[in-house]
């Protein structure tokens, strides 16, 4: 039976992983922060299984990830935990720095000092960030790097200290360069998300209006249930290497907000440019067990700029022709597909919030 | 009068800064670890004293932030690191620490504190890594090949976003090698004309270094630190490349720092076995020993720096041929107790 350890165990792609692995057989242990607050949603329904086992620890605490690992000897470490929030990086860079670069160095180095270069396979969730302002389009594992945010920088950080290691010691350690890939599973302040979120709340009456930062941003969107697979396959090659990860195609925020509306039953037309660009309610499909409390004329997008960020990223397309040549890895989820899966559950957690509060509950979480 | 912060004013580059600051009429602050390491280049370079010494270390961000407020220095030159690339391998998260994480304190220090103050960092022709044996420019593609590197990677592009996104004004200079009597000594050129100066006056027998065949980029210290203060006085801020243009191997600047303390040196093997030996007696003088050598090493560096040419006007004049001379000559000065030229 082989044994994996996954950093940021509780995020959307730990949750995702953590089911693979154990489908597979693997003996999955999982390093979680101890916070106030709650952070084990997405993991809830794993809880309990036999061969999954959960640890405290830190990506900023040398000493904990060394004796973890020196207990655990996994077979296969994912190193998924990270500030992984690109416009929280403007305001905490150190953290990010600490958490997301030099954490990837921690769990590198203790696997170098425990002696088990050998044994432990390493896998790095590099990102599509790396290219910021894109050097060439698409983008592949030859494109040169143009971070733009301390988010990106840390994070190029974590992907050249394990080439770093690789090529120095040896190690059997690979960066997977994911683009955008999403989910029901997906943190609330993502774009994806809280479009999904807004757009069951306006459906039902229970947001006005949702503000946005640029949707001119083209991203590469894919479903996090099949990125994880790729991780996975990453790290049963014969050779270490790195992949880039992402669909090959390309769509505006803007799309994808149409694409959420159009799930909940609201058709939009734009109007406006700028700042001053609008998503108005041109038609309203009635749904089953769905009380529309939109009208056409309504404004339900805006633009905000403070959800600008201070230096952007406009366009990421990936070419994934080395990961399905190499790994025989392609997506398996379309945009579309993704999108609706989105929007449908967040419609159904909107209709539940709506139920709550409808029956005098108050506090439940809006936003 | 304009004021200046160097971090790591003991260490080569701050010193030779310091120095042309103060003499350009600045009012220079320097901050350096605590103690006295390298009070010796500035009594070399006459200016002991006359730099503000200040209390700023790059792992503390809450003294960085008071060190700015107190002084709003118009230039702040980061030269502080853990600048020696072997060692990093052996250290890498504090090399992380103070190269990567301390420039992060630092510019975020600076974008609260004096967002005006105009910022140079440090970069390094190591970025370039194993990005074959073409001249480097500001546009070719980095592959680091250690922690040091790494670490330095992080710092170069960390200052282009605060460039970009918080409209600073930061600038990275990527300093190839950069030699001077006032150079570390466990860096190889250093070690080198210490090592010549020691066998010359009979006070050693041999020196053991590693990899012989590595090319460099030699350049001299002095120099350079001009080049840094012409990146701050521009219109618009920017990065530049900083080098000679020409590729020597490290033999060749053993062989030229031997032939000028008078020493003829022929070299003898290969790979491990390979030895330096004295033409006129056949002692072996150098020797190879795998300590040296690096877990990934870098073949070969060499920049173009005609950027820095064309929009700074600056060109080196010093170049490899006299470069060894050069530091042969302090070497052996320093040993008769005389006074150094630099």
């Amino acid at each position: 039976m082989k044994t994996a350890l996954i950093t940021g165990i509780t995020g959307q792609d730990g949750s995702y992983l953590t089911e693979l692995l154990l489908n597979k057989g693997y003996e999955v242990h999982g390093i979680r922060r101890r916070a106030a607050s709650f952070n084990m949603a997405r993991i809830s329904h794993l809880v309990g299984h036999k061969r999954l086992k959960l640890h405290y620890g830190d990506l900023t605490d040398s000493t904990n990830l060394t004796r973890l690992i020196a207990e655990i000897k996994p077979d296969e470490i994912y190193n998924l935990g990270a500030q992984s929030h690109v416009a929280v990086s403007f305001d905490e860079p150190e953290y990010t720095a600490d958490c997301d670069g030099l954490g990837t160095m921690r769990l590198l180095e203790a696997v170098r000092l425990l002696g088990l270069t050998r044994k432990t396979r390493i896998y790095q969730a590099s990102t599509s960030e790396l290219y910021g302002k894109v050097r060439e389009i698409p983008q592949s594992e030859t494109t040169p790097f143009h971070p733009r945010s301390p988010y990106g920088v840390a994070k190029m950080y974590a992907f050249w200290i394990t080439v770093n290691y690789r090529e120095s010691y040896d190690m059997f350690a690979c960066n997977g360069i994911l683009f955008n890939h999403e989910s029901p599973l997906r943190g609330d302040e993502f774009v994806t998300r809280k479009i999904t979120r807004a757009m069951g709340r306006i459906a039902l009456g229970d947001q006005k209006c949702l503000y946005m930062g640029n949707m001119n941003s083209l991203r590469d969107w894919g479903h996090a249930r099949d990125y994880v697979r790729a991780m996975w396959l990453i790290l049963q090659q014969k050779k270490a290497d790195d992949f880039v990860i992402a669909t090959g195609k390309q769509y505006s925020v803007r799309k994808f907000i149409e694409v959420a509306a159009a799930e909940v039953g609201i058709t939009i037309a734009w109007k406006g440019k700028g700042t001053a660009e609008t998503g108005v309610v041109k038609a309203v499909k009635a749904l089953p067990g769905v009380e529309h409390q939109v009208k056409p004329g309504d404004v339900i997008v805006r633009v905000d700029p403070k959800f600008y960020r201070p230096a952007e990223v406009e366009t990421l397309l990936g070419n994934p022709a080395k990961s399905k040549r190499v790994l025989g890895w392609k997506p398996e989820v379309t945009f579309e597909g993704l999108v609706k899966e989105m929007a449908a559950s967040d419609l159904k957690l909107a209709q539940s919030e709506h139920m709550l509060r409808k029956s005098g509950y108050s506090g439940v979480k809006s936003c | 009068m304009k004021k200046a912060l160097i971090t790591g004013y003991r260490g080569q580059d701050g010193a030779y800064l310091s120095k042309f600051l103060l003499e350009k009429g600045y009012e220079v602050y320097g901050a350096d670890r605590a103690g006295d390491s390298g009070q010796w280049r500035l009594r070399e370079l006459g200016i002991e004293g006359r730099v503000k010494e200040t209390a700023l270390d790059l792992l503390e961000a809450s003294n960085i932030s008071n060190a700015l407020e107190q002084i709003q220095p118009d230039e702040i030159y980061n030269f502080a690191a853990q600048s020696f690339v072997l060692v990093s391998f052996a250290q890498p998260v504090l090399t992380a620490e103070i190269n990567a994480v301390g420039v992060a304190r630092l510019l975020e220090a600076v974008r609260r504190t004096c967002p005006k103050t105009r910022f140079f960092q440090a970069s390094t022709a190591e970025l370039f890594g194993s990005t074959g044996s073409a001249q480097k420019n500001e546009t070719t593609d980095f592959h680091p090949r250690s922690p040091y590197a790494v670490s330095k990677l992080y710092a170069h592009w960390l200052t282009v976003n605060y460039r970009q996104a918080q409209g600073m004004y930061a600038c990275n200079g990527i300093l190839f090698n950069h030699e001077s009597p006032l150079r570390g000594e466990e860096f190889i050129t250093r070690k080198i004309t210490i090592a010549v100066a020691r066998i010359k006056k009979g006070l050693q027998e041999t020196v053991a270094v590693g990899n012989l065949d590595a090319l460099r980029d030699w350049g001299y210290a002095k120099e350079y630190v001009e080049a840094m203060w012409l990146m701050l006085q521009q219109p618009s801020a920017d990065d530049y490349i900083l080098a000679t243009g020409e590729v020597h191997p490290v033999r060749d600047f053993i062989t030229k720092a031997f032939a000028a303390a008078g020493i003829r040196l022929e070299w003898q093997g290969k790979g491990l076995d390979e030895k330096g030996v004295d033409a006129a007696t056949g002692k072996v003088r150098v020797e190879i020993s795998k300590e040296f050598y690096r877990p990934a090493d870098v073949k070969e560096l060499v920049g173009d720096a005609s950027k820095a040419k064309r929009v700074l006007g600056w060109e080196p004049k010093i170049k490899f041929n006299d470069l060894a001379a050069l530091m042969m000559d302090a070497e052996l000065k320093r040993l008769e107790n005389k006074k150094v030229d630099l």
